[in-house]
């Protein structure tokens, strides 16, 4: 077991493109990380999905290597964050973040497949490592973050929150 | 210097109620991917955005403040989210070049 007390911070930077998609045929949605120039829309059949291009954005992803012990905590299953406006007391995302003190916030970790049918989604130590990270900078400040993996929503679909990628970018004068 | 200090030697407009505390650097940036991989804490954070993935970054990088430039003004629900955080929310009518000389004219860098 590592003892160490992780000094994280990001490495492996990739930009690109957070890539949303939807099945015509039972109206789940998959989201990809693509560092292509220019994300791909095209529509395709794969198993009992039809997928079709929803939208995309510009987004990064990273990993978080710690200084101390050289730890990577390697974060390819994390798509994307989101800032959780949910107050359902019966999603266990929306009663945490009614749970929180005053200037707290909930991010869900968004994995790639909004509909888990395998069960997996951002692993239990991508979390721990997310969390650790954004903490660190808040010490002192009165308020933390408490990132969750998005398979604790009751729907990721239908969630109301906002994730964090580039928009707006062409409305800038 | 403290936010305070800077909004009266700045002119700024604060928007918001804010928590007054040291700032320690700047980053200027319009993109979020941007602001979430490289600000840094207690920085000040130049931009021309004004939507509310910009406080949800800013809110991780446990940026100090937010000055939107060219007199842009953010809505009511992202104004909500910055006092919520804490976070102090200005509007200058400066662009972002001629603001980011004012900040080093008083020796922020």
């Amino acid at each position: 077991m590592n003892s160490c007390r992780h000094e994280w911070f990001m490495c492996n930077l990739r930009h690109g493109f957070l890539v949303v998609e939807g099945c015509w045929e039972c109206g789940a949605r998959l989201s990809f990380f693509s560092a292509e120039p220019v994300p791909p829309i095209d529509e395709y059949r794969e198993g009992r999905h039809f997928w079709f291009y929803m939208g995309s954005f510009q987004s990064v992803k990273f990993d978080l290597e710690c200084r101390a012990c050289g730890m990577i905590a390697g974060l390819d299953d994390v798509n994307g964050l989101m800032l959780s406006d949910c107050n359902d007391p019966n999603c266990q995302v929306g009663a945490l973040v009614n749970q929180q003190s005053s200037g707290s916030l909930v991010y869900v970790a968004l994995c790639a497949d909004s509909t888990h049918p395998m069960g997996r989604c951002v692993s239990s130590g991508g979390i721990e490592a997310l969390n650790q990270y954004f903490n660190r900078n808040l010490e002192g400040l009165g308020r933390k973050v408490v990132v969750v993996p998005c398979v604790l929503c009751n729907s990721i679909d239908k969630c109301r929150g906002t994730v964090i990628v580039d928009v707006g970018l062409t409305e800038i004068e | 210097m403290r936010i305070s200090e800077l909004q009266e030697k700045t002119g700024l407009k604060a928007i918001n109620e804010y928590r007054d505390r040291e700032v320690e650097g700047v980053y200027i940036s319009d993109m979020v991917s941007d602001i979430i991989t490289s600000a840094k804490r207690n920085s000040i954070l130049i931009t021309l955005q004004t939507h509310k993935s910009l406080i949800a970054a800013a809110n991780l990088v446990a940026a100090a403040m937010i000055v939107i430039v060219k007199g842009r003004k953010p809505s009511d629900d992202v104004v909500e989210l910055a006092t919520r955080t804490g976070i102090g929310l200005f509007t200058s009518d400066l662009d972002t070049w001629t603001f980011a000389k004012r900040l080093t004219q008083l020796g922020l860098e």
